[in-house]
């Protein structure tokens, strides 16, 4: 394969983050140190390289990126002190913003000005949007879907879905053309298998639990970063299945969204629970970035932040309109709270293909390509040995 | 002690500082030579060959070391410490430190009857403490002053060497003393330490029982060394692979210590082909960012090594573990080929870099007796190092060998007598010379 070194392409990198890189003098001892790193899918040092040579494609058809789950250990030992942990967070964000086939993504990350517009702009419309609709706000009795009738969200909802859904796809799609490569005639894998270890992965985040905190000063599990960034993701999951759990009982006409259940019922624990880590993972992953605790928190986009800040915020809006639902006389203020709790989950969704967000697609994709194994083929018997 | 009136002090009895001493007292400059060891010679004396003639260290420092001690125009101080020094006129006020021997050196004849009979042994600094001597000792076998010096840190002070000494030159009262010095010009030649390793926890930080430093590695190959063959100091066995580790606290931030050490890369592969001669069947890999061979000779000598079967792979070392034999494990990736590997060796050099022995990191920031401007490396800062390489920022100062930066003997010697000239035409011009000029008495 010819190429063409492109010193821009690093420039170009080093606007999504990458500070330093250039310092980075390709001795291998990220990549060595790197509990992540195994042969064949060797990073950070070689993605490195890619970037400094100006090798666009292979750069893009890395999984590695997303295999990386940044414990810093490669920034903390690199002897030029060249930041290879900040550079695959920057080459992620400009993975997400390459695959991105609206340009949002870019714009995001690269225009502060774009994304503070672009930050607010949605929200307020979804919260104006819904309030034109809106019904009375009774205070005797709390009745939500009294005050904005499931339908509008229904009907918003579906329709932000269905955009999201192309725009995720095209995403999606995108990465997975370049990370799968060519195909090798005759060779068969085992994607059945490969499915399953994704699940896996990103269920347990195994990977960033036992490879990425090696560190003997690890501190107590509920401090450690896998476990904010499991109880993030655990608490985020959880919800979306109690609301749609919620939903389907509707949908069944068992009860109506919104109607009022006793805390113990399991769609409602479920949702208290995952809210509840949902609440704590961001909390935690926000004060470890303003503290700045490792080489990890210290840089932030304003896309990291977007995400964190409206993860937190719909999270606990959540919270407080739950309270509200067991409160005896709920003020009028938790009216407020669902129509804020809305817009800011819709701008969540809206952002998904454009922020950090997106990384939980990518990265899921990057832990399939990476378990997708070759089924061995059997040898076919061999006809008269002697 | 009497008090002296110099035309130069020489700071350091290593090789750069014994060439600057007998330099100038070769051109009839009244000298004085303080070492703050019992024996001068410095680190080349502990050395096995050097690179890239592979000439014996010892063949080549012995002869000077002799040459300063018998030179009419040098006094020899050893075990003596700078303690302070005040500018005056145009020279210079030192005040010195005379540490106690123990021993009278008038009356010692280095006969080492004191050093048989001593009951206690203590590891020997001068073996990098792979080998033992006693409480009371010469310091090695070539030592100038050949004369016996007492540890009051392990003397049980049982008087057993004032028993036997022929000459009664044991004196338990002996104190420290100081004296005064007063000098027209002075020159640095402090000379370096290795780069400390305690704070690399990925490399063992010191604690890995079959890696070694580099100064090791030369004790085991000198012909004067603690076994007189390579050996692993966890277990004694003999090593049959052995790795260097090269950049090992040199060009690395997490160090604070960014500079290329300049000699690690050949003294790396001059031991590597020490060790082909000493362990025939061993196999040595050499662990490297970038081959320095910066000298004359020296690429011939690397392609040398790897014709002689020695290893080079291209990697840093990211780190180093041991397995339940105390075997050494190094991960690196293989930078060619872009493969990580984990390999076991029997024993692993880290070919650490060099810092200035006036150190701050070695003596906790504690101010010099010299105060001379560092540069932000550490060593000793000269306004003009491409015009004037050893002139430092205060006049009458001059510096030498590794106290100027890292580098190897023969740049340490040309510096040495580059650091001399500057110093005679100071004393020169300035006119305050101690003697009129003399003959040199050793051509
Ligand atoms: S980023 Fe640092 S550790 Fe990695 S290859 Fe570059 S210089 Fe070496
Ligand atoms: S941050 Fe951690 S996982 Fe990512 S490349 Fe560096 S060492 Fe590997």
């Amino acid at each position: 394969m010819s190429a063409r070194v492109d010193p821009q392409f690093l420039t170009e990198i080093k606007k999504y983050g990458a500070v330093n890189i250039e310092a980075c003098f390709n001795c291998g001892n990220c990549t060595a140190i790197c509990p992540l790193s195994t042969n064949g899918e060797t990073f950070p040092r070689r993605i490195i390289r890619y970037a400094q040579l100006g090798l666009k494609e292979p750069l893009l058809s890395s999984k590695e990126l997303w295999l990386c789950y940044y414990c810093g250990e490669c920034t903390r030992t690199c002897p030029k002190q060249a930041n290879p942990g900040e550079f695959m967070a920057a080459a992620r964000r400009y993975a997400i913003a390459s695959y991105d086939p609206t340009g949002l993504a870019k714009a995001l990350y690269t225009s502060p000005i774009l994304s503070a517009i672009f930050l607010v702009l949605p929200a307020l419309l979804i919260g104006l949007g819904i309030y034109a609709f809106h019904g009375p706000m009774p205070t005797n009795a709390l009745k939500l879907f009294d005050f904005i009738p499931a339908g509008i969200i229904h009907n918003f909802g579906v329709i932000g879905m269905i955009l999201l859904a192309v725009l995720l796809l095209a995403g999606m799609v995108n990465m997975s053309i370049k990370v799968k490569g060519e195909k090798t005639p005759g060779v068969h894998h085992d994607w059945m298998r490969a499915l399953w270890e994704t699940l896996i992965e990103v269920l347990t985040q195994q990977r960033y639990q036992q490879d990425c905190e090696t560190e003997a000063d690890k501190p107590v599990w509920y401090l450690q970063k896998w476990f904010i960034h499991a109880s993030t993701l655990w608490g985020f999951l959880g919800l979306l299945v109690a609301t749609a759990l919620d939903y389907g009982l509707e949908v069944l006409g068992i009860k109506a969204t919104g109607t009022w259940v006793p805390f113990w019922n399991p769609i409602r624990l479920l949702g208290t629970i995952a809210g509840l880590l949902l609440v704590y993972g961001t909390s935690m992953a926000f004060v470890r970035r303003i503290r700045k605790s490792d080489a990890t928190s210290t840089y932030s986009t304003i896309s990291d932040w977007a995400f964190l800040i409206l993860l937190w915020l719909t999270g606990v809006s959540g919270f407080l309109l739950e309270i509200a639902l067991y409160l005896p006389q709920p003020g009028i203020w938790a009216y407020w709270t669902l129509l804020f709790h809305i817009s800011a989950a819709g701008e969540l969704l809206i952002l998904m293909p454009f922020t950090k967000f997106a990384h939980a697609m990518y990265r899921a994709i990057a832990i399939y390509f990476h378990a997708l194994k070759p089924v061995p083929v059997a040898e076919p018997a061999k006809a008269g040995a002697d | 002690m009497d008090n002296l009136r110099i035309d130069a002090l020489i700071i350091g009895g290593g090789i750069a500082g014994m060439q600057s001493a007998l330099d100038l007292a070769d051109q009839g400059f009244q000298v004085a030579l303080v070492e703050r060891e019992p024996s001068i010679g410095g680190r080349m004396i502990t050395l096995s060959k050097v690179f890239p003639t592979l000439d014996c260290c010892s063949c080549i420092t012995t002869p000077k070391m002799s040459a300063v001690a018998h030179h009419p125009n040098i006094h020899l101080l050893t075990y003596c410490e700078v303690q302070s020094v005040r500018e005056h006129g145009t020279g210079f006020d030192i005040s010195i430190l005379q540490k106690p021997r123990y021993v009278d050196v008038s009356k010692c004849t280095g006969c080492r009857d004191c050093e048989y009979e001593c009951p206690i042994t203590v590891p020997s600094p001068f073996d990098r403490n792979l080998g033992a001597y006693r409480a009371i000792r010469v310091p090695f076998s070539t030592a100038v002053p050949q004369k016996a010096v007492l540890d009051p840190e392990y003397c049980l002070w049982c008087g057993k060497c004032e028993q036997v000494c022929p000459v009664e030159a044991i004196d338990f009262t002996q104190q420290p003393e100081t004296f005064n010095i007063e000098a027209a010009s002075i020159v640095m030649a402090t000379g370096f330490d290795l780069t400390p390793m305690e704070t690399k926890k990925e490399y063992g930080a010191g604690k890995l029982h079959n890696v070694i430093d580099p100064l090791m590695m030369e004790r085991f190959l000198a012909p004067t060394g603690p076994y007189g063959r390579v050996l692993r100091p966890g277990d004694g066995k003999e090593p049959t692979s052995i790795a260097y580790v090269q950049c090992a606290g040199s060009r690395d931030e997490t160090l604070n210590i960014t500079y290329c050490s300049r000699v690690c890369c050949m003294y790396a592969i001059k031991q590597a082909m020490l060790i082909s001669g000493a362990l025939p069947m061993a196999e040595i890999t050499i662990y490297y960012m970038d081959i320095r061979t910066f000298g004359k000779g020296y690429e011939q000598f690397y392609q040398n090594a790897k014709a002689m079967g020695v290893e080079f792979v291209r990697g840093k070392v990211a780190s180093i573990k041991e397995d339940s034999d105390q075997n050494p494990i190094v991960k690196v990736e293989m930078t060619d080929i872009g493969e990580i590997v984990e390999r076991t060796h029997d024993l692993v050099v880290l070919s650490q870099g060099i810092i200035p022995a006036s150190s701050p990191i070695l003596r906790g920031g504690s101010t010099q007796a010299v105060s001379l401007p560092l540069g932000s490396d550490g060593f000793i800062y000269v306004p003009a190092p491409d015009s004037a390489p050893c002139v430092t920022e205060r006049a009458g100062i001059f510096v030498t060998g590794t106290a100027m930066g890292p580098m190897d003997i023969v740049d340490s010697i040309i510096s040495a007598s580059a650091a001399a000239a500057e110093a005679s035409a100071y004393i020169r011009e300035n006119g305050n010379r101690v003697e009129a000029h003399k003959e040199a008495l050793y051509a």
